[in-house]
């Protein structure tokens, strides 16, 4: 169904290694600018510690707020980088190709930005390692299993640590062609890097299954990581608006969400940033964002759970709760934007044709998903403190401070320099997978099933 | 360190109909405690330090109005809610039924704070100051918090420490056959309130007043309840109702 | 190493079940309850402490506390549970006290005026350019010493100094209870404050008394109100009668809101209608009205239009609160009346005809009652002079008072606490030479050519026979609990002690110390302890004085409970049955209300301003710290616009006016306004000075009529929004703190 452009070999390395190859200077200017917004919130986050988490708006009750939310945001950006490569990989939809390394690459930078924001938070910063390791097992203290927080480092590092694999694995080879074109030190990194990738049959097959494994053991863990993230809330007994058993698949839901909007954000920016509209194609746009109206509409779906089932108990905080975020400003304004952004303004959009394949409406609806998600993880969080309980003598409100907008802000700068970054280093469209129907097929034997080991178009 | 050779439950009943809101408590329990000053600006941040507060709820309009007073501090739920989240049991359930947090331990996650049903934890969002000369009235039994940390009513562990030091000879003294009796321990808002709204004492000594008061008021025929039960946090605390003699039968709440 | 993989496995693998076996038998049962071993020094507390017994002096009420000391220092103040006062309770104020201790901006030296500022001299030369002074003084009568009121020993060594060296005293409290004294006087004849049974009592009806937060006894009356509430028998009612809802209003069952200056007349027809009912006791009834009857009162009718109109309460509502307070089966019944029933032109008509209430009822001397105090045990502590030095001069005193040359100025504040109409500032920059004795450099104090700086109360002796006592004789004793912390300070008492000998005024021999070499208070109250020895009666006796000494000091005092007043009522005073005189200074135009002004629960009349501790204690309605706030009704607010935060001005006859944020809440009168006193310094350290405004500046001065008292109650302001807005600091979050739900954090139930 496909439209194919005959490209020859060179062309493809050409197009796909110019980002890394050619130095425009609108590109150091960009990659400049973020750096030096990434290096104006490290200083914020150094005054932050410096003075102690005063600056920021947090109060009694509002404890989370800000920092909490941009977490969870990014941990649902987070969930782009599977969703495509692994699931497209393993029901074989060929359209993935141009959009899983991107994807991939968004997932692990945006893992860490997502990390940094629990570590900066924490009151005492210096000594989160023993929050997340078995520091003082000498005195007969552990990490206390029980709490969601010690469950979130495990989920998130080995996210981390699966996603990095499933990024290089599929970097191999690609890397290689780097290594052949390079000569000093660019060369010798590269051909550390290669680990020795000379193109052979076997070296493709062992690839190829490495890839498929992967994919088959990171879903289980990309499952769990948005889960986990939920049950910081949902095992909150006292907060009203967190207490929620739906919470779970809600969330990860929710990022698949996020993270597919985000990461066609992206590819369409790399694709006018580096020229690559042969290999990121209107029909790649067009493919993802039916995916995204699916997506969006079981999110749609779990979001109308969620709140009939906060209303459903009938209890007088919850529904005190509901009405504020619906009915109080400034709450009803970011509730109405929330829902208006992340469904009801894209979803009716992506059911036109011309829409899904407008680069300017696609860009404008994805990024308007991720502003509401933004939001949505936002109105889950503040609200549900702010009103704890029947206190309503405690009940009381939240304003971020300039250190905290500029540390948020922050985070989407340092994700994006980082993957200007590394398209400076490591090609983002996989070279070998636009190659691939070069190479011969053949089918490899994992446990007892055979799988192709190439996924061929028909 | 505690034993467990003689068994307490510590725990308080709060009589709100004598409660008037005087903010005795509040002073005494900050005087103890080395609970740092809180400024204009703290207030203001809404992040004033008061383990042992007041809250005061209206009803009606003006002539027919009414304020009451609550005095609200830990709870030390049996079934503590800010327990269980903690990454790093900074704070946890002794064996004498209370809840205590250990502020070295604390990283400043803030969790518990949120999943603590009363909003009764604080935090340090700033390093406490003290001019120099205040520090001399600071307590040398109590931990000075620096920022970063979570903090509460600890129930005066610091004099429970020292009671079962000088009368069960506890903590690594030779164990005497005593126990604890009513009064050898009482925190400092126990002991100020001037008209004896809060009772403190040992749930498992039957001879003890708060044993006396819950038999009295919490098998459904008194005055007694627990704050926001239907949470199912246990508290060790025990709230008797305000009476209102324009009440009806039972205006608020469940009997 | 040489180790291969296969053996690192293996010994990891040894280890890890290793560990889990080892853990598992031997994990002690704390750490199974998850207890951490780590030791907070809450769980090592080794240090010895001292407990002192004391009295404290933040209020004159003078209750008994013991100070724990550490090191020596002082760390804890908690009551003293053998004081007859308090009874081992206490009150915010009170915790304070070592702040004052060791507040960072006491004084500690003497301070002599140059020019502008004020320069550090030694003890020897600020006593030389005293002598100085008074020495070579033509007209002694040009001398005035300035207190607070005095009591106890301390009283009789000031009195005595006046009287040797010539001049007068006066005695300073911001709102002095000169009015209720004098009612006291004039309804049962009693020169001391009575005891209120609060305890007892079984329906209270308080007019205006502010007495479970600052008036005259509130930690002695807080422990008589929980046994009110829940002691061992019925619960007793408590009506209030009051213009502003305090914290005592909140407290009570029902609140009565009246018109400021109007409580008299509700008295005065709950009176008649007790009388025209035939309740309450006849004779009293005959004696109150002179045989009158009813028929006297008539003009208190609560039909008649101008009572509506002075009280602003319904007939029907009169009606039921005279039936209820004469109702036999509410006895003990009992009315007391003071604050701002008190602070009227009218105040003394207002407080005889509320305290004639109880002789109507039979409520004289009575459990659940009023009942009277016995004189002090030791004669020279009960002469007028002495008795008079505790007593506060009343407004018009202020305002009259010749003009003195030399002036001597000992721990009170006037210049910020008196209005401006009293001119009392001028009285301080017109003398010749003002010395202050003071810990802190407050606005009186920065007036003065000398500053000495006192001893707190903790560092000095005293003692105190309270007024109003327990019912029985009681002396309190106050000893230094920690040794001065500054070098340079020095106690009141031994200072004009050593005047006394420097002027040569043989004050000694007056106090009958001749024999003791350079006397000091120490061996003032000794020689009054010896005396109580002798007497050996009461709650500390032994064989030798040292015993005695050491067991008074121990239990902070000594009290007899054996000496009752059983006097009752000589005679029965008739109610003066005129018409009032309720006049009110009146506002310029606008919107008007009446102002009623209040003593804070936490800084009191503002002497306590400088703690911070204080500062930072919420306002039990509004939970307002750190500074001064306009109380509105919550309708009114919104009738002219006004939110919470939002600046007004307030502007009182005379265009004084003063700037504070208006706080609405539902339980304001919606014709008045009310502004807590004490703040607005523009000196007194660093925790007062720019905090909020001074109230009192707002008052016109007038006066009652018969005792001159400030009439503070009696102001009415105009309110006008200005174009600022601020956050209040306060306590409460941010929204109306009303119950949510169904499950209430106060649950409430009927009375059995
Ligand atoms: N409140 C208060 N604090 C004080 C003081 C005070 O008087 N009052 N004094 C101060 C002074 S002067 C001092 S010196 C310090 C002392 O303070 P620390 O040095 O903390 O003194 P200890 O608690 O005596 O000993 C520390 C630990 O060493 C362990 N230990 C004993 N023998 C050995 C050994 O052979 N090897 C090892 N590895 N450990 C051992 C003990 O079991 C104990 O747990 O405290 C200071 N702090
Ligand atoms: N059993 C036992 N014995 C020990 C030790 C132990 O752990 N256990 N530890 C050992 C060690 S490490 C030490 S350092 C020694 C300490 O032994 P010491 O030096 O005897 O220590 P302390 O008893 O703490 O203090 C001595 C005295 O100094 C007084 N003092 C306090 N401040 C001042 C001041 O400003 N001026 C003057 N003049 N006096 C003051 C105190 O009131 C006290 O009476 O003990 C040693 N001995
Ligand atoms: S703030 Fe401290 S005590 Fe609370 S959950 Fe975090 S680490 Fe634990
Ligand atoms: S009241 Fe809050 S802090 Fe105290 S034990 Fe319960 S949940 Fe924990
Ligand atoms: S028990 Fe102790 S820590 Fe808790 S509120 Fe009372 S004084 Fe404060
Ligand atoms: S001290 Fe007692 S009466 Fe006063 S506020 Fe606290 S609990 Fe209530
Ligand atoms: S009422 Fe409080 S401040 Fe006043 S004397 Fe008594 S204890 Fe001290």
């Amino acid at each position: 169904m496909q439209e194919r452009v005959k490209l020859t070999d060179a062309q493809i390395n050409k197009d796909l290694l110019r980002s890394m190859e050619e130095n425009p200077l609108w590109y150091w200017l960009l990659v400049g600018a973020l750096g030096l917004a990434v290096l104006v919130a490290f200083a914020a986050v150094a005054y932050m510690f410096n003075r102690g988490l005063g600056v920021t708006g947090l109060n009694r009750p509002v404890m989370w707020g800000f920092f909490i939310t941009n977490f969870v945001f990014w941990i649902g950006i987070s969930h782009a980088g599977v969703m495509l490569s692994a699931i497209l990989r393993l029901v074989q939809a060929e359209w993935r190709r141009p959009a899983t390394r991107a994807a991939e690459v968004l997932t692990v930078f945006s893992l860490m930005t997502a990390m940094t924001m629990p570590l900066i938070h924490a009151g005492r910063p210096w000594r989160v390692m023993y929050w997340v390791f078995p520091l003082d097992w000498a005195r007969g203290v552990y990490p206390n299993v029980r709490s969601a927080l010690v469950w979130d480092p495990s989920a998130v590092f080995t996210y981390l640590t699966s996603s990095i694999l499933f990024v290089f694995i599929a970097l191999i080879p690609d890397i290689a062609v780097a290594r052949d074109r390079t000569t000093g030190w660019k060369h010798v990194l590269y051909s550390v890097l290669a680990l020795g990738w000379r193109g052979s049959v076997r070296q493709w097959k062992l690839q190829l299954i490495a890839g498929i494994l992967l994919s088959a053991v990171i879903l289980p863990i990309f499952v769990s990581v948005h889960s986990i993230v939920s049950w910081d809330f949902a095992a909150a007994v006292s907060v009203e608006g967190w207490h929620s058993t739906v919470f779970a698949p809600y969330f990860v839901i929710g990022a698949v969400h996020s993270g597919v909007s985000a990461v066609v954000t992206v590819m369409i920016i790399l694709r006018s940033m580096f020229k690559w509209q042969d290999y990121i194609r209107l029909e790649h746009l067009d493919a993802l964002a039916k995916l995204l109206i699916v997506v969006a509409t079981t999110w749609f779906f779990f979001f109308v759970l969620e709140f009939l089932f906060g209303l459903y108990s009938l209890e007088g905080p919850e529904i005190r709760l509901r009405e504020m975020q619906v009915f109080e400003m400034p709450w009803a304004a970011f509730f109405v934007a929330f829902l208006v952004c992340s469904y009801f303004i894209p979803v009716p959009m992506w059911l036109f044709r011309s829409v899904r394949r407008s680069i300017p409406l696609m860009i404008f609806t994805t990024v308007l998903v991720n502003v509401g998600m933004w939001l949505e993880r936002f109105i889950i969080i503040v609200p549900g403190l702010a009103r704890k309980q029947g206190l309503t003598f405690t009940w009381g409100g939240y304003t971020p401070s300039a250190v905290e907008i500029i540390i948020v802000f922050a985070t989407f700068c340092m994700v994006s320099m980082l993957v200007l970054l590394f398209a400076k280093v490591f090609p983002l469209i996989p070279i070998g997978d636009a190659k691939e129907g070069v190479v011969l097929e053949d089918e490899i034997k994992i446990g007892k099933v055979k799988v192709p080991a190439i996924m061929r178009e028909d | 360190m505690t034993t467990n050779r003689i068994s307490h439950k510590w725990g308080m009943v709060v009589d709100v109909d004598r409660c008037t809101g005087c903010q005795s408590c509040v002073v005494a329990c900050q005087a103890e405690n080395n609970i740092p000053i809180n400024t204009e600006d703290v207030f203001r941040q809404r992040r004033a330090i008061q383990w042992i507060h007041v809250e005061r709820y209206w009803e009606g309009e003006f002539p027919d109005v009414r304020a009451r007073f609550i005095p609200v501090f830990c709870q030390h739920c049996e079934n503590a809610p800010c327990e269980p989240v903690c990454p790093v049991y900074a704070t946890y359930h002794n064996n004498q039924g209370m809840n205590v947090q250990v502020y070295n331990r604390c990283v400043g996650t803030r969790y518990c704070a949120n999943n603590c049903t009363y909003n009764v934890r604080f935090f340090n969002y700033w390093e406490p100051v003290w001019p120099e000369s205040l520090r001399n009235q600071l307590n040398p039994d109590v931990s000075m918090r620096s920022r970063g940390i979570m903090e509460k009513c600890s129930f005066n562990v610091q004099r429970l420490q020292k009671a079962q030091r000088v009368v069960e000879g506890q903590q690594g003294e030779r164990l005497t056959d005593e126990k604890l009796k009513e009064g050898n321990y009482l925190p400092a808002c126990v002991q100020a309130c001037p008209t004896n709204a809060l009772v403190f004492g040992d749930f498992l000594d039957p001879d003890s007043q708060v044993s006396h008061l819950k038999e009295e008021h919490l098998d459904g025929h008194g005055r007694g309840y627990k704050m926001l039960e239907h949470v199912g946090t246990e508290p060790n605390v025990i709230y008797l109702k305000k009476v209102d003699i324009h009440a009806k039968e039972v205006v608020k709440g469940h009997a | 190493m040489g180790i291969t993989r296969r053996q690192f496995l293996k010994w990891s693998g040894v280890s890890a079940v290793g560990a889990v076996a080892f853990n598992g038998c031997l994990i002690p049962e704390q750490e199974l309850q998850i207890e951490s071993p780590v030791f907070l020094p809450e769980d090592l507390v080794n240090g010895i402490d001292n407990w002192y017994a004391t009295l404290c002096r933040m209020d004159p009420e003078g209750c008994g506390i013991i100070i724990r000391v550490v090191e020596g220092r002082a760390k804890k103040v908690e009551g003293n549970p053998d004081y007859p006062i308090n009874q081992g309770k206490h009150h915010a104020r009170s915790e304070a006290g070592l702040q004052a201790l060791y507040h960072p901006d006491r004084i500690s030296e003497p301070l002599a005026r140059e020019g502008d500022a004020h320069v550090p001299i030694s003890w020897d030369e600020a006593r030389r350019r005293i002598v100085d002074r008074m020495a070579g003084m033509s007209d002694r009568s040009k001398f005035l010493l300035v207190t607070q009121p005095l009591r106890g020993h301390q009283a009789l060594l000031a009195s005595e100094f006046v009287k040797a060296y010539g001049g007068r005293s006066m005695a300073y409290e911001t709102l002095e209870q000169v009015t209720l004294r004098r009612s006291i006087l004039e309804v049962f004849g009693q020169e001391r404050l009575p005891v209120f049974d609060i305890q007892a009592c079984k329906y209270l009806l308080s007019f205006g008394a502010d007495f479970l937060s600052t008036w005259v006894s509130p930690v002695k009356y807080s422990r008589g109100y929980g046994e009110l509430r829940q002691g061992s028998s019925r619960r007793g009612l408590h009506v209030q009668v009051d213009p502003r809802f305090s914290m005592t209003a909140a407290n009570a069952d029902e609140w009565v809101p009246v018109k400021p200056g109007g409580e008299g007349v509700l008295a005065m027809s709950m009176a008649y209608v007790i009388m025209r009912d035939g309740l309450g006791d006849q004779a009293a009834a005959d004696a109150l009205t002179g045989g009158g009857g009813h028929e006297a009162l008539s003009a208190f009718s609560p039909d008649s239009q101008q009572v509506r109109d002075a009280t602003g309460v319904e007939a029907g509502r009169i009606k039921e609160l005279a039936h209820a307070f004469a109702d036999p089966r509410n006895r003990p019944v009992m009315a007391i009346g003071g604050g701002s029933a008190g602070a009227h032109t009218s105040g003394l008509f207002n407080l005889r005809a509320i305290y004639s209430l109880n002789v109507l009822v039979g409520s004289v001397n009575t459990p659940g009652g009023i009942q009277f105090n016995p004189p002090p045990p030791l004669p020279e502590l009960s002469t007028t002079d002495v008795m008079a030095m505790g007593v506060p001069a009343s407004y018009r005193e202020w305002k009259e008072m010749d003009r003195p040359q030399v002036l001597m100025i000992r721990g009170v504040n006037p210049v910020h606490g008196l209005p401006a109409d009293a001119n009392f500032r001028a009285a301080v920059e017109g003398a010749e030479f003002v010395v202050a004795f003071s810990s802190f450099m407050d606005e009186t104090t920065a007036m003065a050519d000398l500053v000495l700086p006192e001893h707190t109360y903790l560092e000095d002796w005293g003692d105190d026979v309270p007024d109003p006592g327990p019912g029985y004789q009681v002396i309190g004793f106050q000893q230094p609990v920690v040794s001065p912390f500054h070098a340079g300070t020095r106690g009141f008492a031994d200072e004009l002690m050593a005047l006394g000998r420097a002027l040569g005024l043989d004050l000694d021999s007056r106090l009958g110390l001749a024999n003791v070499t350079d006397p000091t208070m120490e061996d003032l109250l000794k020689s009054g302890a010896e005396k109580l020895w002798e007497v050996d009666r009461g709650s500390v006796r032994a064989s030798s004085f040292d015993g005695f000494w050491n067991g008074v000091l121990q239990r902070g005092g000594w009290w007899d409970t054996g000496t009752v007043d059983n006097s009752g009522i000589r005679n029965i005073s008739p109610l003066d049955t005129a018409w009032p005189d309720i006049s009110i200074s009146d506002a310029p135009g606008g919107r008007a209300f009446n102002l009623v002004p209040f003593v804070s629960n936490s800084i009191g009349d503002g002497h306590l301003a400088h703690l911070p501790w204080l500062q930072a204690t919420p306002d039990p309605i509004t939970t307002i710290v750190w500074h001064t706030w306009v109380e509105m009704n919550t309708r009114t607010a919104e009738e002219m616009g006004l939110s919470k935060g939002d600046m007004v001005v307030v502007t009182a006859e005379g265009n004084r006016t003063v700037e504070a944020p208006v706080y609405p809440h539902p339980a304001v009168p919606p014709d008045t306004v009310s502004m807590p006193i004490g703040q607005g310094h523009t000196a007194f350290g660093q925790y007062a000075e720019g905090v909020g405004v001074n109230t009192l500046s707002l008052l016109a001065g007038l006066t009652d009529s018969s005792t001159g008292a400030l009439a503070w109650a009696a102001t009415r302001v105009r309110v006008v929004k200005s174009n600022l807005s601020i956050d209040i600091p306060r306590f409460e979050g941010n929204q109306f703190a009303e119950e949510a739900d169904e499950q209430a954090i106060i649950k409430i139930t009927k009375p059995e």
